[in-house]
């Protein structure tokens, strides 16, 4: 192929974004792309225009068998990946002894044993460092979810209990408001519903419906954003629609509040 | 556990990523409820059967778990992430398999339709889904061919030319223009492009 230059690398980007290059072309233009970093956020940017694509197609419902076979993977590795971190402490543990001996062997031997010792040393501490950090990141998010737990806690009062058909049969469901803007529907021990068949959740003002998200409930806990503000809002309801939800509501709300 | 679930539905995708690097498997499992259905779907649309999109949403997932620390916030969102992995992914199982559908059929299927109504009949999640929908809508049918044939269907920009029977300087251009016409669909709205 030819040699990429400015005027190849603007006649390429379109189709690189897309991810329609040819496997020889596309090396080409990224190393190019490596080759002039201050081109990459062009590149950026334009594979963000080319990503919307991505939000378009028509929504499928994947199986529940499908999340059942991802998370039996991901919680078989899990645990090792546990244990290949309490490795960590496990080989600080042999540096240490390690490191014990050698001081040891340092009141007999000679001055060449004392630099490995510092050596080793400096290595213990890098150790720790890591451990530490990893700790100090544990810390951070473990911090992040109480703080997290204790906004929601404050913000109980904008948290609205649903009610109707489904919890007289022991579902559970309210809305709470999680950010300023960012309200969603926490539902457990809903029925299930048939495969052709969704939640949908409708926020209505004046008696007009607006369709404010879908959700396929599980029978443990189902989380769903409400997509439409709640703020000047009369009702928040939620109806069994077709698959794919419905323009306007064709069923009696199985859950709803006044707000 | 559940009380543990239910603290991580709070919690924005990037604070998910950092504990699915620490090989949290509760945060994992709530990065997946909340973005399964956009990737099975953009999954669905690229391979267009049921368990080729399992495996390929499946496959796409465990990288998320195995890679969580390559996602560069800096770079988009958690889900625009994802739906990177699903779609590269995407594109080399639909470029290496023998049996990749090059039929007339599937190029119709994939050609944009008369009626757009059917196209996008279904109810879209959220707003953001709404925009998108609106700013493919304005795309001449010519320029929403080719550019779902490469990022849906995984062809090149010389087999495209090949497929339809036009100059390849014809395909790159209108690639060019229907990028160009999403992007300014948002700008003319003051929008920013969601990443």
């Amino acid at each position: 192929m030819s040699e990429m230059n400015n005027e190849r690398f603007e006649d390429l980007r379109d189709a690189y974004v897309l991810g329609a290059l040819p496997e020889e072309e596309r090396r080409s233009f990224e190393d190019h792309l490596a080759a002039h970093p201050e081109r990459q956020a062009e590149i950026d940017d334009l594979s963000a225009v080319a990503g919307l694509l991505a939000f378009s197609p028509h929504e499928q419902e994947p199986s529940p068998e499908l999340r059942n076979r991802v998370m039996e993977m991901v919680e078989a590795e899990a645990e090792p990946r546990h244990v290949s971190r309490r490795s960590v402490f496990a080989r600080i543990g042999d540096y240490l002894d390690v490191r014990s001996l050698a001081l040891g062997a340092a009141t007999l031997l000679v001055i060449g044993l004392l630099s490995w010792n510092v050596l080793l040393q400096g290595q213990v501490q890098d150790l720790q460092g890591q451990v530490q950090e990893a700790q100090d990141q544990r810390q951070n998010l473990q911090a992040q979810i109480e703080e997290a737990q204790d906004q929601r806690q404050v913000q109980q009062s904008q948290t609205i209990e649903l009610e109707g058909s489904w919890a007289d049969q022991g579902a559970n469901a309210e809305v709470a408001s999680i950010h300023e803007n960012k309200i969603i529907l926490v539902a457990k021990n809903m029925p299930s519903v048939p495969e052709d068949r969704t939640c949908q959740i409708w926020v209505i003002n004046d008696d007009v419906p607006k369709p404010s998200g879908l959700f396929q409930p599980d029978g443990n806990m189902t989380a769903a954003p409400v997509t439409n503000s709640i703020t000047k809002a009369d009702v928040i309801a939620v109806t069994v629609e077709p698959a794919g939800g419905s323009e306007k509501p064709t069923s009696d709300p199985v859950l709803s509040a006044e707000l | 556990m559940a009380d543990r679930g239910r603290q991580y539905l709070i919690l924005a995708d990037e604070d998910l990523i950092s504990l699915v690097e620490a090989a949290d498997a509760d945060a994992f499992a709530t990065l997946y409820d909340r973005h399964s259905r956009a990737a099975f779907s953009l999954a669905y649309r690229m391979m267009g059967e049921r368990q080729a999109s399992e495996d390929l949403a499946q496959d796409a997932f465990l990288k998320v778990w195995r890679g969580a620390s390559s996602y560069r916030a800096e770079r988009g969102s958690v889900r625009t992430w994802i739906l990177s992995i699903v779609h590269n992914r995407g594109i080399d199982q639909l470029r290496s398999h023998a049996s990749r559908r090059r039929t007339q059929d599937r190029i119709e299927a994939s050609a944009p339709r008369s009626q757009p109504s059917e196209a996008f009949a279904e109810t879209w999640r959220n707003s953001q889904r709404d925009q998108v929908r609106e700013a493919l809508n304005t795309l001449p049918s010519e320029q929403l061919k080719i550019l779902e044939l490469a990022y849906f269907s995984g062809y090149t920009h010389v087999e495209i030319s090949e497929l339809l029977g036009l100059p390849l300087g014809t395909v790159k251009g209108r690639m060019r223009l229907g990028l160009k016409k999403i992007r300014d669909y948002f700008g003319s709205r003051d929008a920013t492009v969601p990443r």
